[in-house]
């Protein structure tokens, strides 16, 4: 029979299965001593109050009407409404070629773990926790729609969001590195659209769509100036060395809100005078662009420094140039080596673009407190709802790209040491 | 030693009888120690030579410094007609020509097996992926790890990973191996299968410079043995005579303590 033949010795080498009944489970974790239940019985009834407040807030007393009615203010600001086809373009390039990216991640994440037998959680419930942040805040945007077209709209855009993320699965394993190209590409190309051709100008824009400019904008620009300057530093040039030391010490060692406000004032006159209408959300770029590459720099210049000498000697060795040693060899293994720390970055950056509002920008909290100012909403301490609204879309994206880089994380470690 | 007594030398011991490698009174300081001093050598075309002494004797600095992984201060070294100068085109003409084994492997860990194989011949030569793949594949079925390909370094064994080295280094086709202690950090089990590759390598005709422990390696495999202390060269001759009757007194106390 079956059974007569497995092995009695490999069932018995299984750990004991203990069997948790509640009863154990709350003596264990709640009343396991008397200061254990001490604690238990104060926080319960506090824990039980405070989720019976926000639970009441929300569903009950929250007058929610001011978030319907300025949704669009809080999305977009002063965007001329005539002109959201440009937005809509550029979210369905962005969907797409964010979809393509995260397909391309995920068959080279794939292709990983069956070179080193690993075994990728491909369960549903992985699956759900992975999409569950997006999904939250879409549908908290969605439950504040009371029209029929950016629902559809929407649907249009994850519909091509997900039409790229299969197709990212199936692109060849030598053209990958295009498919870097076609991000930096969409990226542009959803600017062109919104700015470009008789577009909008950028100084009407506002809300969460200038919060969202300037994370993405910042840290794509600030990471490639970061990784030189962070080269820079150990240069065995002493004039790059020094510029560069000098570069880092400025603006690491200056407050965020000084320079904002510096470079509101100055950079206008440090440009062609035939460039003085740079508007005041590019200057905020270029200050954040600035100020976050110097963290970079240093966020990089420590994982150069992780990386063992012996890497660069082989590199030598086998005669590949100064250049090249750099980026086949060392910056791959030091990129991945920071990447919680460059995450960590962008998620500072990301909350740290509400300072803009020292500069008059009409960003998302800005917004939130001027749409209180609104005459049918004045003097109804509706500050209470925006803020727990524009709050709920800082924390689930922050939330989102800190869960997504311990992924990332955890699937370039795979195969090494 | 004027450089006709040195390529004498070189001559008498073996190899094709052409000059691989010349060091000339090559001095190196590390600030104010002196880690090389007054080294001359030939290395002869298809010779190996195995250099021992003591550690803090200079063998690492002296092979280091053929490939300028370190730079020495004085003196001449001329690998196959080209001079090691302060020009980066020399050096890198050097490096080209010139493999390196080390002692802690150093393959790269976010590249596959293949990969660390392939990299040099491809962005040094410029060879078609496929042409350096095939390559390859031979040099790793040569070092007898041809199913390990596509598995990164840190899933092998050290053994496994320095064969993988080796192979790495010879698809450049190198004209000179340097071993930096290629067997010290490896487990006594693992010894073995990497000695043999080298001493495969040996016979099939490359010029090697090794820096090794292993003398039971010295004696079957090496041309000439170079006996260093404190930075200089103490003694060079062939393995048995070397072993057998050491003429300095310091080879004698080494000797005596290792063998």
């Amino acid at each position: 029979m079956a059974t007569d033949t497995t092995p009695t010795s490999a069932t018995a080498t299984k750990p004991p299965v203990q069997k948790v009944t509640p009863a154990t489970w709350l003596r264990e974790n709640l009343f396991s001593n008397w200061w254990n239940s001490l604690l238990t019985v104060l926080f319960v009834p506090l824990i039980a109050w405070a989720l019976w407040s926000i639970g009441r807030f929300l569903f009950v007393t929250g007058r929610w009407e001011i978030i319907i009615v300025n949704l669009t203010n809080l999305m977009v600001g002063d965007f001329p409404r005539e002109q959201f086809w440009r937005l809509w373009v550029a979210m369905a390039i962005l969907a797409a070629v964010g979809g393509l990216l995260v397909g391309v991640t995920a068959a080279a994440a794939r292709e990983a773990a069956v070179i080193t037998g690993r075994e990728l959680d491909t369960s549903w419930r992985e699956t759900a926790r992975r999409l569950g942040p997006p999904v939250s805040f879409l549908v908290v945007m969605m439950l504040f729609v009371r029209t029929a077209t950016p629902l559809l709209l929407l649907v249009g855009v994850i519909a091509i969001g997900v039409a790229g993320f299969v197709l990212g699965r199936r692109v060849p394993h030598d053209r990958r590195a295009l498919v870097n190209l076609a991000v930096v590409a969409g990226v542009a190309g959803s600017l062109v659209v919104i700015s470009g051709f008789g577009g909008v100008s950028r100084d009407s824009w506002g809300g969460l769509l200038i919060t969202a400019y300037f994370t993405i904008g910042s840290l794509l620009l600030a990471f490639p100036i970061g990784v030189l300057v962070a080269l820079g530093r150990r240069s065995t040039l002493p004039v790059v060395r020094w510029t560069t030391t000098v570069y880092v010490e400025f603006f690491r060692g200056s407050p965020l809100i000084a320079l904002l406000f510096v470079g509101w004032l100055v950079l206008p006159f440090m440009f062609p005078p035939e460039w003085e209408n740079i508007t005041r959300i590019s200057r905020a770029l270029i200050i954040f662009t600035l100020f976050t590459s110097a963290y970079v720099a240093e966020i990089v210049r420590g994982g150069l420094q992780s990386i063992p000498r012996g890497q660069w000697e082989a590199a030598k060795s086998l005669g590949l140039s100064p250049w090249k040693q750099t980026r086949l060899i060392i910056l791959p293994q030091a990129l991945r080596n920071v990447i919680p720390a460059l995450v960590g970055q962008g998620i500072s950056l990301y909350k740290d673009t509400t300072l803009v509002l020292i500069i008059g920008l009409n960003d998302l909290l800005r917004v939130a407190q001027n749409i209180t100012q609104q005459p049918q909403f004045l003097g109804q301490g509706l500050i209470a709802e925006t803020l727990v609204f524009v709050s709920f879309i800082y924390w689930i994206l922050s939330y989102w790209m800190s869960r997504e880089s311990q992924r990332l994380e955890a699937r370039l470690g795979v195969g090494t040491r | 030693m004027t450089e006709s007594t040195l390529t004498s030398q070189a001559l008498e011991a073996g190899g094709t009888g052409e000059v691989m490698i010349t060091l000339e009174g090559v001095e190196k300081w590390f600030d104010d120690f002196q880690a090389l001093r007054g080294i001359d050598l030939v290395v002869g075309r298809q010779e190996t030579v195995v250099i021992c002494g003591p550690s803090g004797s200079g063998k690492s600095t002296l092979i280091r410094c053929v490939n300028r992984l370190e730079e020495h201060d004085r003196g001449r070294i001329v690998v196959d007609g080209t001079e090691l100068s302060d020009d980066v085109r020399d050096i890198q003409e050097i490096r080209r020509e010139t493999g390196m084994v080390f002692q802690s492997f150093n393959l790269f860990p976010h590249l596959t097996i293949m990969e660390n194989i392939t990299l040099a011949p491809r962005h040094v030569r410029h060879k078609p992926k496929k042409d350096a793949e095939e390559t390859a594949m031979k040099l790793l079925e040569r070092v007898k790890i041809p199913e390990q390909a596509h598995k990164y370094p840190g899933q092998l064994s050290g053994g496994q990973q320095q064969r993988a080295a080796i192979a790495r280094t010879l698809a450049m086709e190198p004209k000179v191996i340097l071993f930096d202690e290629p067997t010290s950090a490896l487990d006594p089990e693992m010894i073995k299968e990497v000695l043999d590759t080298m001493e495969e390598l040996a016979e099939s005709g490359m010029t090697m410079m090794c820096v090794t422990h292993e003398m039971g390696f010295a004696r079957a495999v090496a041309d000439r043995v170079v006996f260093m202390s404190d930075g200089g060269i103490v003694e060079v001759n062939d393995p048995e005579s070397l072993f057998t009757d050491p003429q300095e007194e310091r080879t004698q106390l080494f000797l005596s303590q290792i063998l």
